[in-house]
């Protein structure tokens, strides 16, 4: 049980961090665009997930927003497991928070680095990708290590809808037990070792293969 | 979905219901501290999230059956309780700190909580019922092998199905509260809930334009609701029992009973 939720953990953590770091990324792109009708709603969107909590989000979509659009779209159908649920709210959070650690990177950098690339006669969009992203990548990489260990952590959340994940077992037999001490020091102890991991080797790793200096 | 036009009423009822929560709480207090006199007030710790047996009402009063029989009981002992909503788990943690003397909460008088607290005198029978589609093909929990069944976590409920299909077994879901349980399976995420007659009945009332079946296994053991105090607190046990025999015998307790279930 502890086994199969290990591996959930794993894989909400790995699907939100690669679906949040696109999404982050378009998202991104839409707050810093020129254009008014990419700038606002992408806006509203960081606002909407950073402002309000995880929990609550993950209860919304899965006992509300999802259950509805089955019903409008799919009628008759089972709505999908609490996985995806789990999934989905994960990612949608987890873009939100990496869309500003993009912004912040991206505008860390000098503007004449942009000047430059354009007086060299590229286009916007090949400026952003080829000069300023790769600067920015490496200034982001600390931000984004945190975000992605409260992210591991924050995944323990979806245990209430009944997700089978690391949390969802190690309260199952807490319940099913009266044994209070051993599931969650067991369970916090798999979450330390992973968030070392991530912060020690991943994150540090990327850091050095991608230092400048 | 309904969803859409109730979002509002919703919203109303839930600012509505923490306003209420936070106010009565705190009155709830005053009564206690101000009385004026030495006598102990039990707290009873209760997991309001069981209709019909106790459930939170929109004005932030807890409600249901076992409310009425744990009222009915101490005024016939002649002792003063203060309710308390604590959720199910909190409720056995309360009851070991000391946080909580009294919990009632439709627990299941079984051999595993007799190690670790004591109950009273069953005040009520219940036995457990499969809620599955319409057009199920079910008719035993033999017959729930393979698929996912909903049950609230640390609930006899789960109990017989980890006894049918092991304590690891991968199409168990464990929920919080019964509601999300029984709401999951409307929205097809699991394939049935296990869950004690008298709530699971609540919703055959309560949810008449939904198609779904009751099935009842003969292979379950009947089951007794029974008041939980800490293991060895005889001196409040003893008070619960006094009332508790009270009721029964003065028709109260069928009372109660009978504004819940009906002649069932």
């Amino acid at each position: 049980m502890f086994f199969r939720g290990f591996l959930n953990t794993i894989m909400l953590t790995a699907i939100a961090t690669v679906a949040g770091t696109l999404l982050g990324l378009f998202i991104c792109l839409g707050k810093m665009s020129s254009k008014k009708w990419l700038r606002w709603p992408s806006a509203v969107y960081v606002e909407l997930f950073r402002g309000t909590p995880m929990l609550v989000q993950i209860l919304l979509i899965h006992f509300a927003v999802i259950p509805s659009i089955w019903e409008a779209f799919f009628p008759g159908q089972k709505s999908p497991e609490a996985i995806y649920s789990g999934m989905i709210a994960l990612s949608l959070n987890a873009a939100a928070y990496i869309a500003e650690i993009f912004r912040a990177g991206i505008q860390s950098i000098d503007p004449g680095q942009m000047e430059a690339a354009r007086s060299l006669g590229m286009t916007k969009g090949m400026a952003m990708r080829l000069i300023l992203i790769p600067q920015a990548f490496t200034r982001m990489l600390p931000a984004l290590g945190n975000e992605f260990i409260s992210l591991l952590k924050d995944s323990s959340l979806t245990a209430v809808i009944a997700t089978p994940e690391l949390n969802y077992a190690a309260m199952s037999v807490a319940k099913s037990t009266f044994e209070r001490y051993p599931p969650y020091l067991t369970e916090a102890a798999i979450y330390l070792v992973l968030t070392l991991f991530l912060s020690r080797v991943v994150v540090r790793g990327l850091e050095k293969k991608y230092s400048t200096r | 979905m309904k969803m859409g036009k109730n979002w509002l009423t919703s919203l109303v009822l839930t600012v509505g219901v923490g306003l209420l929560v936070s106010a009565c709480g705190s009155g709830g207090n005053q009564a206690a501290s101000g009385g004026g006199t030495s006598e102990k007030v039990y707290v009873v710790g209760t997991d309001a999230a069981y209709p019909p047996f106790q459930m939170l009402e929109a004005d932030g009063k807890i409600t249901g059956h076992d409310i009425d029989v744990m009222n009915a009981v101490a005024e016939a002992a002649g002792f003063k309780i203060e309710w308390k909503n604590t959720g199910w788990d909190p409720l056995f943690d309360g009851l070991d700190r000391g946080t909580v003397d009294i919990g009632i909460s439709s627990i299941t008088i079984t051999e595993k909580r007799k190690e670790k607290y004591d109950f009273s005198e069953p005040y009520f029978v219940a036995n457990q019922l499969i809620l599955v589609a319409e057009d199920s093909p079910v008719n035993t929990l033999a017959d729930l092998k393979g698929k996912k069944i909903g049950v609230q976590g640390a609930t006899t409920g789960g109990e017989v199905v980890k006894k049918a299909f092991g304590d690891t077994y991968e199409g168990l879901k464990e929920y919080d509260d019964m509601p999300s349980a029984v709401d999951d399976f409307f929205n097809g995420r699991v394939d049935a809930v296990v869950g004690d007659n008298g709530v699971i009945q609540y919703y055959v009332k309560k949810i008449e334009n939904k198609k779904f079946k009751l099935i009842k296994d003969d292979s379950f053991e009947v089951e007794n609701y029974g008041i939980m105090v800490k293991k060895g607190n005889s001196e409040i046990m003893g008070k619960i029992n006094e009332g508790l025999k009270k009721i029964k015998e003065n028709g109260k307790l069928e009372e109660i009973r009978k504004q819940y279930f009906g002649d069932e």
